[in-house]
């Protein structure tokens, strides 16, 4: 390959990992830089961070909050109190996740936790997972990106805040307990029952976004009876309205009793059945092409060489899901390193990505300011994320975020994109040489064009500005 | 009176040839047959110019409910199928003898009232699987499978009528996508950027067409736009847009459509709709979601006609797909496969429900589970798209929808 290694480096720092001042920090063996880096991401940064079973006590009680709302203390609203209820552990959960990313050494795996809290999308649009969608990230992705997909797929499965963002811990078998129980107490009270049987959100969502993919769906791999049947596995797996903290997440009460049928194979009755099917589900072929399809996407192009994604689901079945391998042979292939940079990058890369390479961007996220209100729009990073169209943690569907430029080049998106640059510049740039930053960032990267430009900037602040809306630093 | 469906088609449901079936009156349908001979062959000369027709298309992401939206309160099978959930809290608006609307859909059921509005009941797509991911791109690509088609039916349509397009959203939605000319707008909080540094980023775009393209059009529409208006409370939903603003957006989107030389077809969208758990709940997702959209297509009426152009504007509401019959174990819903389109606007034909009515009962539901589908969606925008802004048949039946020569078009507009 006739790629020098200060390319190397500039792909691996921008496309692998999240933008770099210096390609210094790479080296000369870009591939060993990023080879070191595989292993679970880095201990989230930050305070005021809850873990699962501390964010399950905040969502027990806020039972009490409820209580408290009906007579609010003088001078606040019960909306407000009810709003501050969660409000402190999202903002602090927001501003670690972009803090953690500014200013890590190891790049390319909060790139990969990044990739795969996408892949398992728990969103905050929906008001159950309040409080819990920082702990999903920090318990369910974090230590488990390097290590056997299953592993991830049943700590994600499992994990309060799945189970309630894809509504299973409402869902109950139309024979169990549980659904007995509130039809005799309906038929006592004179009112219908508030649970009675199934929700197949989870098990769509499980096997057509985490496992086999909607292609599966189309090819017959799995139907609409494999959804419901699979549903029905999963009953049982919820927590409480109000959970104790140390309480299993497997209920009992809300299983469907009896065998159930998925994907043509028999699974028993009880909560060891969960864990069977999603190791086959993890074992099976079309979901290694799935998850390849997905990585390659992110990684080398919105339509990813097909023989590349041939050899990482190759990889991934004869290692049984081992991700470390899958990233192994990612960085060994050819087809990964391509000059041109074809991913665009999203709102929440670009700011990051700008974040790390200005001085003192590792800090932006760490500071008193609030994340998630206060005036000032653009110059706050945590909020130019969500002004870009990418509300931190808070992805549009259960599909997360899209992973091609498209859907994130209309002009409008372009547009906001310049506005912010603007407003970033003008705050950074009198004490930035963007000619030298851009030299030093991009590398070998940096085209003529650009260079042009941004040498005959009518200032520094206009100088930044057009590097961060470079191609170069646009696209990765 | 005619039917939505050709009876010599194959794909016709069995239901047509049932003499007992119970099928609501299809006034709108009339003289299907008829109508299309007055149409354009071919496509007019200065169809696309000042004072031309306005569309708009609005989506409902997330799979809107038809029978919480529109609710069969008539049918004999309702009230035991959807139990709780056939309760609103308040009487639903009465429309016909079998179809009523939501609480919640004031304003559109006086538009049906006064005749600018009509509803399609019972309809859907040529998908009948139950993904909201592929029934999207299908509802926005207009194939018959997803990912079929990588460009969208109505950026393929106005490539064939010159008409301008904008989508109220920060990106182009997959049914704007063709080689057509549409422009994006969304509320910002910040002020333009120096007219000199985005000619200095254009120069250095060259070599990068999309983001090139993206610029060019994003600075054209700030030049030209009309002055910014007072956005509201924002809240991001699917795929970007703010449903919080709704109404916001709608209001915006009359501003661009009232311009002479502004586009003549915007395309609106809010997400919400997958209700899954809770959905009578009063404050509610489906509640919320319903006041929302009923508020932001008053807005286009009332923006439209101060402006003049709500004579000359059809607007259609559609989802990816419909929610199943029966209440799930939560008091929601999951995927189902047909459910409900509106049509409103100056033009439109309102008046009574267009459905040929399959039933609730379990076996006249599709898979036992799903309100069937007895319109095709396609019908209703091949309709649209004909009568209103003038597309030919053949370029409808060839490029827009590939694949449709069956489908019929159904006449929804007063001709």
């Amino acid at each position: 390959m006739a790629v020098s290694p200060q390319l190397h480096a500039a792909i691996a720092a921008h496309r692998f990992g999240l933008g770099e001042p210096n390609l210094g920090v790479v080296g000369g063996d870009a591939q060993g830089w990023l080879a070191a880096q595989i292993g679970p991401a880095d201990a989230a940064r930050g305070s005021g961070l809850l873990d699962t079973r501390q964010a399950l006590a905040l969502v027990a009680a806020e039972r009490e909050n409820r209580q408290l709302a009906k007579n609010p203390p003088a001078g606040q609203t019960a909306q407000q109190v009810l709003a501050g209820h969660y409000r402190e552990s999202i903002v602090a959960d927001a501003r670690s996740r972009l803090a953690t990313a500014a200013a890590t050494k190891r790049p390319f795996a909060e790139r990969l936790q990044w990739f795969w809290a996408n892949h398992f999308t728990v969103s905050l649009l929906k008001g159950s997972t309040r409080g819990l969608v920082g702990a999903f990230e920090r318990d369910a992705i974090r230590p488990n990106i390097a290590g056997r997909f299953e592993t991830m797929l049943v700590a994600s499965t499992t994990h309060p805040a799945m189970l309630r963002y894809l509504d299973n811990w409402l869902s109950a078998g139309p024979h169990s307990r549980v659904v007995a129980f509130e039809a005799r107490r309906a038929t006592r009270m004179e009112e219908g029952p508030r649970v009675s049987g199934i929700n197949e959100n989870l098990a769509r969502e499980v096997l057509e976004l985490h496992t086999l993919g909607a292609e599966s769906a189309r090819s017959g791999i799995y139907t609409q009876a494999d959804v419901t049947s699979f549903a029905a596995v999963l009953t049982g797996w919820r927590i409480t309205r109000d959970p104790l903290p140390d309480a299993s997440m497997f209920d009992a009460n809300w299983h469907e009793p009896g065998a159930k049928n998925v994907l043509g194979k028999r699974y028993g009755e009880g909560p060891d059945a969960l864990r069977e099917v999603l190791h086959d589900l993890a074992a099976h072929p079309a979901t290694a092409r799935f998850v390849a399809t997905k990585l390659a996407r992110h990684f080398v192009a919105d339509e990813p060489p097909p023989a590349l994604v041939d050899r990482l689901a190759a990889v991934y079945l004869k290692s049984e899901g081992q991700l470390a391998e899958v990233y192994r042979e990612l960085i060994r292939d050819d087809a990964s390193w391509g000059a041109e940079p074809a991913k665009l990058k999203t709102p929440e890369e670009l700011v990051i990505s700008t974040a790390r390479i200005l001085p003192g961007g590792d800090r932006l996220f760490d500071g008193p300011q609030n994340v998630t209100a206060g005036g000032g729009g653009g110059g706050n990073p945590a909020l130019a994320v969500v002004g870009l169209g990418q509300r931190t943690m808070a992805a549009p569907s259960p599909a997360g975020w899209s992973d091609r430029a498209e859907d994130w080049l209309g002009p409008d998106a372009v547009w906001k994109r310049v506005e912010w640059a603007t407003r970033v510049a003008d705050r950074a740039g009198r004490n930035v040489d963007a000619r030298r930053l851009a030299a030093d960032s991009l590398g070998p990267r940096l085209g003529a064009e650009t260079a042009r430009q941004i040498e005959r900037a009518a200032d520094g602040s206009q100088a930044l500005a057009l590097l961060l809306l470079a191609p170069e630093f646009q696209r990765r | 009176m005619s039917l939505p469906f050709d009876p010599l088609d194959p794909d016709t449901p069995p239901l047509l040839q049932n003499p007992l079936r119970r099928r609501l009156f299809t006034a709108a349908a009339a003289a299907v047959t008829g109508s299309l001979a007055v149409w354009p062959t071919l496509t007019l000369a200065g169809a696309a110019g000042p004072g031309a027709n306005r569309f708009v298309l609005v989506i409902l992401r997330g799979g809107m409910d038809g029978l919480g939206a529109a609710p069969a309160v008539g049918d004999p099978d309702f009230a035991a199928a959807r139990g709780p959930l056939g309760q609103f809290g308040a009487p639903a608006l009465r429309v016909d003898s079998t179809i009523s609307l939501h609480p919640n859909l004031v304003a559109l059921h006086a538009m049906v009232a006064s005749g600018e509005a009509a509803v399609v009941h019972a309809v859907g797509l040529p998908y009948r699987e139950r993904s909201h991911f592929d029934a999207q791109q299908v509802l926005e690509s207009g194939g018959t499978r997803p990912y079929e088609l990588s460009t969208g039916w109505l950026g393929r349509a106005l490539t064939a009528s010159g008409h301008k397009g904008i989508a109220l959203n920060t990106t182009v939605p997959l049914v704007l996508r063709g080689r057509a000319d549409v422009d994006t707008w969304a509320p910002s909080a910040l002020p333009d950027p120096s007219a000199d540094l985005v000619a200095r980023l254009e120069r250095m775009y060259v070599g990068d067409p999309a983001l090139a393209t993206a610029l060019e059009r994003a600075r054209r529409l700030h030049l030209d736009a009309p002055p910014p208006m007072q956005d509201g409370p924002m809240g991001m939903t699917a795929n970007g847009a703010r449903s919080g603003a709704f109404v916001t957006l709608a209001q915006r989107a009359t501003d661009f459509l009232n311009q002479p030389s502004g586009p003549q077809v915007a395309v609106l969208e809010i997400g919400g709709w997958d209700t899954h758990a809770n959905q009578a709940a009063p404050n509610g997702a489906l509640a919320n979601g319903l006041r929302q959209l009923d508020a932001g297509l008053e807005a286009l009426r009332t923006g439209l006609a101060s402006g003049g152009a709500w004579s000359r504007t059809v607007v259609v509401v559609a989802s990816e797909f419909g929610r199943e019959v029966a209440v799930n174990g939560t008091l929601g819903t999951d995927h189902g496969t047909g459910g409900v389109a509106f049509v409103l606007g100056g033009p439109v034909k309102g008046g009574p429900v267009v459905a040929d009515w399959p039933g609730l009962a379990r076996g006249q539901r599709y898979e036992g589970r799903d309100l069937k589908i007895t319109t095709d969606l396609r019908a209703v925008l091949k309709g649209v798209l004909a009568e209103h802004l003038q597309i030919a048949m053949r370029v409808l039946d060839n490029e827009v929808f590939p694949g449709s020569e069956r489908v019929r078009p159904l006449s929804l507009l007063r001709s």
